[in-house]
């Protein structure tokens, strides 16, 4: 019995074993051989023996004392099996056979950087994809991904393929390759650098270039960029796309033909949202999008099936723009239109106004830092008396003045849906601050109003801010109150009895 | 850049997050949800808060509602309360702070643009104002080109050459200034640019550094006042428990006291119990000893009496086993006999079945017997009675045939007796001259065979009765004298009737109880019948006569009864009258039937008798009009019926001995006094008759002769008579004619005559 382990316990414990048996029984039998200490310590090897068999029971205690020895230290064959899966998985992809326990051992042991073609349509388990995301993003914000790691994996992956993409040199294939293994998970394509394509031979024709930038629209068919059209046709699920025409951290190599967004890519743009019926979510900022090119993207959204919200801020879009949008409004089922920072003016506002007089479907409209001027602000102001689905609505910085300001204050008693009310950096005045403190006190509804840098006195100001407060503890009371559902939908009655 | 804003003038701006996580809307059931559990239960609840706030109203009017719902809430929900409103007014503030720097961005951003659109314009203006001015200088070349071209002079010319090159310069010059203008605007911007891309680098890291400081902020304030609704919880808690504890303690106390209050008592009743327990064992012990004492005295004089009881024992045993030997022996000679018995008794019960076998198959072959005999029996009786209609038939047959054919002769021979007294008569009157008396004889009288009337018994009188009373009930009156005419005595069947039923009912008793239940399915009237008949062969009455007795002594006893009660006499008296009057009712009768059996013999006695029976006629007719009048045998107490019944039958005893005789001779019909009936027809004319008849006819005859010759003689005389006119009138036919006139004249007229 005593003798078993100790073969067992393989060659190297054993020498160790036999170097403390020797110390050991140098100590205990210290008296009976007072030269035995001189003889061993010098030679140990012909010593082994010897103590071994005059000193059996010894030998137990000792072998006991072997705390490395364990029965763990011999696999089982599932570990051993599981093993060489993993080492050979990417040969042989062994997992939907396996039990569930065994999969997931398979699966902890993978290595992240597996190539796509093996791993794609075979791993869905979530851990695995977080650690290839973990190991190759050092940020990763997973909720914006609908909190699954493996579309997170692979929209940032071909987030970084688009990105890199430069027409000409780089082989499409390399994108296309990738579609089949992608179309299933990828959602949403974020891009905000398209490459544009490279002229090695003339860099100083570039410099030239750079100055008539401005003009030179002449040799823009070779400045196009990737073609996103194939890309997105065979993604199935796609549904917000988000793009920006424009090179990121260029630095010095700073030259205007970089941040072109050509009639063609409009075109092909155009041609591939038209075609893309899943779409929800299309934005295209920062862009240089023109009246003419908004119009051809617009027109390619009339009516689309799936399209919610629309992006088109930071471009340089004007009336005829505006005007196509307004159109949309009126031929999509359009929820969120963002027009911020362009070049709208009255007209346009004017137009839009008409076309959110009869929506109901639009929630939020954003026409941030453009010039509508008070005649586009009226106009807005008398399509809010009409409209019954606006909730957001943003006019900061639109030179709007006193007469907007006055129809506003008569539109806002009469108004029940909107929410939010953006009107900062206009010139409204201090007279128009009174009006529409006056025009607020009759509202139960809107909860946001800002109006700052708007030439309002500071006592309105803080009387609006009592207002939105009251109105907000009201909101709050509604929502708690177990007569909210019945309250929400037969509106002012209720709200006059709980305000 | 606007770090000098007030915030609490802005909270119009409002933070959607801050707001969103504060107040979640409590999503509880849906009124309008698809399930209808749920809707009902949304409904509830919407129910129970109306309630709740009326409730709240209700108690608000007369007290201050506010306060009291504050201090109502607990203080975790103050401090919750609290805690939103702050978290809420910092975050807004907050990101008030944050975007501020955007919206002044923004409006930097505004005014860069109304600058630089106003320095646009201006550089537009100037620049064109610059084209123009250039234009006209150029121009100004131009033309002073022109002008150069006609200088030959090269003086001038040079002259103009510096000029022009002058002007050119200026030009250029102009143009340079221009364009060194632009490039410092240009370089102006530049730096603009560079600045502002500093200034909005700062402005980002003064976000990045704002909004690090109020993620900061926040994160610091909601830590803390999750401290402090935390505390204020456990503050709660903490009185809770405390609450609580003392509760639980003082309870606890409670329940101590109690328990040290049953310990007590439960010691205190251990000792009494000890106490108890001692002096039981004392007493028990002194018990158990002077037991022991009683008990070892006890069984020393038991131990005695044992040693007495083995002796007698020994003894018992010796007798005992004596007679055990005895028993023995009999019960061995009890054996054999029982064997015996059983083995006899074996034997018997085979020679019982064997006879009961034997019996069950005579049963069987009696039955059989009996059967058939039965059969047989019914047969007979069958035939018996088919011949004894057959015979009843051929009787009535026979005496219908017997009666026509007497008829036929009688009529005949009274034919002939008529023709002989008819003669007789012719003779007598006509020849004789002598007065002829017909000859009164009683068979001359007599129509129909010579019997008398058939005596009917008094059943078949009573079957008449009762049919013809019921079929004619309403023709009462007709069929009275009809049906009676044969009665002796004219007794209305009506009452007859009525006094039978009468009887019938009264006298149930003589009827058999068996017969009274056989009636009970039967019609009534055959029912009546039977009952009657009963009756009357339990009353000995079987003749017709004895019916009509005993309806002339009910009436009889009526009138008497009447009479009596009237004259009040007794009981006996009124029997005693009518035993009399029985007795000569059934004398009457017996001659009655003598007058029948030969009127012709005893037509004196019943002339007499009539003489006689005229006092009873009168009598009974008296009394049945009487009794008419009175109209009813229901007069006749049915209480009465009894003593008349006793005595009739004490009255009717003695004719009872005569009765067989007569009813044998009843129906045989005696043929004596036929042959002397038809012999006294023929004997009409009697023999002196005849022989005067013989010598009247010899006479007769004798003058018959005289007479035919005389008629001979007169009819000679006649017919000479005749031919003697006869000729007398030919004479004068002869005379008086023509012809003798003619005859006058000459013969030749004549002839001419009858050649015309």
């Amino acid at each position: 019995m005593q003798d078993s382990p100790s073969a067992t316990s393989g060659l190297r414990t054993h020498s160790q074993s036999a170097f403390n048996l020797q110390s050991q029984a140098s100590t205990a039998g210290g008296a009976s051989s007072g030269a035995s200490p001189l003889k061993t310590s010098p030679n140990p090897a012909p010593m082994h023996l010897k103590p071994k068999t005059t000193n059996v029971r010894r030998m137990r205690r000792i072998i006991s004392e072997d705390a490395e020895w364990t029965l763990a230290i011999v696999p089982f064959l599932t570990e051993l099996c599981i093993q060489h899966i993993v080492k050979n998985f990417q040969n042989n992809p062994i997992l939907k056979q396996l039990l569930p326990e065994h999969q997931k051992k398979v699966l902890s042991h993978l290595p992240h950087d597996l190539p796509l073609t093996v791993t794609a349509n075979l791993i869905d388990d979530e851990n695995y994809w977080h650690r290839c995301c973990i190991k190759r993003w050092p940020v990763c914000h997973v909720d914006k991904h609908g909190g699954s790691w493996k579309r997170m994996f692979f929209e940032r992956h071909l987030e970084n393929l688009l990105k890199l993409f430069i027409p000409g040199t780089t082989d499409p294939n390399v994108i296309l390759d990738l579609l089949p293994l992608c179309r299933n998970y990828v959602r949403r394509i974020q891009v905000d650098q398209f490459l544009p394509p490279v002229r090695l031979p003339t860099p100083p024709q570039a410099e030239e270039q750079s100055d008539s930038g401005s003009e030179g629209e002449g040799n823009e068919p070779e400045k196009d960029h990737y073609q996103l059209e194939s890309l997105v046709a065979g993604l199935k699920h796609l549904e917000e796309l988000d793009l920006v025409y424009g090179v990121k951290d260029c630095g010095m190599n700073f030259e205007w033909n970089l941040f072109l967004f050509t009639f063609r890519d409009c075109h092909s743009l155009a041609a591939t949202i038209k075609a893309c019926h899943t779409l929800k979510v299309f934005r295209l900022t920062r862009s240089k999008v023109d009246d003419d090119k908004a119009r051809i993207l617009i027109r390619s959204l009339l009516d689309h099936p799936a399209l919610e919200e629309l992006d088109l801020s930071h471009n340089l879009i004007g009336d005829r723009g505006a005007r196509a949008a307004a159109k949309l409004l009126s031929h999509s089922r359009l929820r969120v239109l963002n027009l911020a920072n362009n070049q709208v003016r009255a007209p346009g506002a004017q137009s839009l106004a008409h076309a959110l007089a009869h929506n109901t479907n639009l929630v939020s409209l954003n026409l941030h830092l453009n010039c509508i001027e008070d005649e586009g602000g009226q106009a807005i102001a008398h399509a809010l008396e009409t409209n019954k689905c606006l909730t957001r609505l943003h006019l900061g910085g639109n030179e709007l003045s006193e007469p907007t300001a006055t129809l506003l204050s008569q539109v806002l008693p009469v108004n029940t849906t909107l929410i939010s009310l953006n009107l900062t950096c206009n010139h409204i005045g201090l007279d128009g601050g009174k009006q529409l403190l006056e025009g607020m006190s009759d509202n139960k509804t809107i909860l946001e109003f800002d109006l700052r840098l708007s030439d309002v006195s500071q006592e309105s100001e803080y009387l609006i801010g009592q207002v939105l407060h009251a109105n907000r503890e009201a909101t709050r009371q509604r929502t708690l109150s177990p007569g909210y559902f019945m309250s929400s939908i037969t509106n002012n009655s209720t709200e006059n009895s709980v305000g | 850049m606007n770090p000098a804003m007030n915030p609490s003038g802005n909270i119009a701006v409002m933070e959607q997050n801050g707001d969103d996580h504060l107040a979640t809307p409590i999503h509880g059931p849906s009124v309008h949800s698809d399930n209808p559990q749920e809707r009902i239960q949304a409904r509830r609840l919407r129910i129970a808060a109306r309630q709740e706030a009326r409730r709240r109203e209700a108690l608000g009017e007369y007290l201050d509602g506010k306060k009291e719902s504050e201090e109502e809430q607990s203080r975790s929900y103050k401090q919750k309360e609290e805690s939103r409103l702050k978290l809420t007014k910092l975050l807004l503030c907050g990101t008030e702070l944050v975007t501020n720097i955007q919206v002044a961005t923004d409006i930097r951003e505004i005014h860069r643009r109304v600058e630089e659109e106003e320095v646009k314009r201006q550089r537009l203006e100037k620049l064109e104002n610059e084209v123009k001015t250039s234009q006209d200088k150029f121009d100004e070349i131009t033309a002073k080109w022109e002008e150069g071209r006609q200088k030959r002079i090269p003086q001038e010319l040079w002259e103009m050459l510096n000029t022009q090159r002058v002007h050119c310069a200026g030009l250029i010059e102009d143009k340079n200034k221009l364009i060194s203008e632009l490039q410092q605007e240009l370089k102006i911007k530049d730096d603009q640019y560079v600045k502002d891309l500093k200034k909005q680098s700062d402005d980002i890291n003064l976000l990045l550094e704002r909004m690090e400081e109020q993620v900061k902020n926040v994160m610091k304030n909601f830590r803390q006042e999750l401290i402090h609704i935390e505390k204020a919880f456990e503050l709660e808690r903490q009185e809770l428990l405390s609450s609580n504890k003392k509760k639980w303690e003082r309870a606890l106390q409670a329940h101590n006291a109690k328990e040290l209050e049953y310990l007590i008592t439960r010691m205190k009743k251990v000792e009494d119990y000890e106490k108890q327990l001692n002096k039981q064992r004392a007493w028990d012990c002194e018990e158990y000893n002077t037991i022991k004492i009683k008990l070892e005295r006890d069984v020393q004089i038991l131990e005695q009496q044992l040693q007495q009881m083995k002796a007698t024992y020994q003894l018992n045993q010796e007798k005992l086993e004596y007679n055990f030997q005895v028993l023995k022996k009999r019960d061995e000679e009890s054996t054999v006999i029982k064997s015996q018995q059983k083995r006899k008794l074996n034997r018997l019960h085979d020679v019982l079945n064997n006879l009961r076998t034997k019996y069950a198959k005579q049963i069987k072959q009696f039955q059989e017997e009996n059967q058939s005999l039965i059969s047989d029996f019914k047969r007979l009786v069958g035939q018996f009675k088919e011949l004894q209609r057959a015979m009843r038939h051929f009787t009535i047959i026979d005496a219908e045939k017997f009666r026509e054919i007497w008829l036929m002769n009688e009529e005949e021979a009274k034919a002939l007796a008529q023709r002989a007294f008819d003669v007789d008569c012719v003779i007598h009157v006509q020849h004789l001259g002598l007065p002829w008396k017909t000859p009164d004889f009683w068979f001359l009288r007599n129509v129909g065979p010579l019997s008398m009337q058939q005596r009917k018994s008094a059943t078949q009188i009573l079957e008449e009765l009762l049919l013809q009373t019921e079929e004619d009930g309403t023709e009462e009156a007709v069929s009275e004298d009809e049906s009676y005419l044969d009665l002796p005595k004219q007794v209305s069947a009506k009452t007859t009737r009525r006094i039978l039923m009468l009887l019938c009912d009264e006298s149930g008793f003589l009827i058999e109880s068996k017969l009274l239940s056989l009636l009970l399915p039967l019609e009534k009237s055959e029912s009546y019948l039977l009952r009657l008949d009963a009756i009357f062969s339990a009353l000995g009455i079987e003749s017709e006569d004895d019916l009509y007795k005993l309806v002339n002594f009910f009436l009889r006893y009526r009138s008497h009864h009447l009479s009596s009660a009237k004259e009040s006499t007794s009981i006996y008296t009124e029997r005693t009258s009518l035993m009399s009057a029985l007795e000569r009712v059934s004398l009457l009768s017996q001659v009655d039937r003598r007058s029948q059996v030969s009127k012709s013999e005893v037509e004196s006695i019943v002339e007499q008798e009539t003489l006689q029976g005229g006092d009873y006629e009168s009598l009974e007719d008296r009394e049945l009009r009487e009794k008419e009048d009175l109209s009813s045998p229901r007069l006749i107490h049915p209480n009465d019926v009894l003593k008349i019944l006793e005595a009739f039958v004490m009255g009717l005893k003695k004719p009872k001995e005569i009765r067989p005789v007569v009813r044998v001779k009843k129906d045989v019909r005696d043929n004596s006094r036929d042959s002397e009936y038809w012999e006294s027809l023929a004997l009409v004319i009697p023999v002196s008759k005849q022989n005067l008849w013989d010598a009247l006819y010899k006479a007769l005859e004798k003058y018959y002769l005289v007479l035919t010759q005389r008629a001979k003689l007169l009819m000679e005389n006649d017919s000479l008579e005749q031919q003697n006119a006869e000729m007398q009138s030919l004479l004068q036919q002869y005379l008086q004619a023509k012809v003798n006139a003619e005859l006058q004249i000459p013969p030749t007229q004549g002839f001419r005559m009858p050649t015309k």
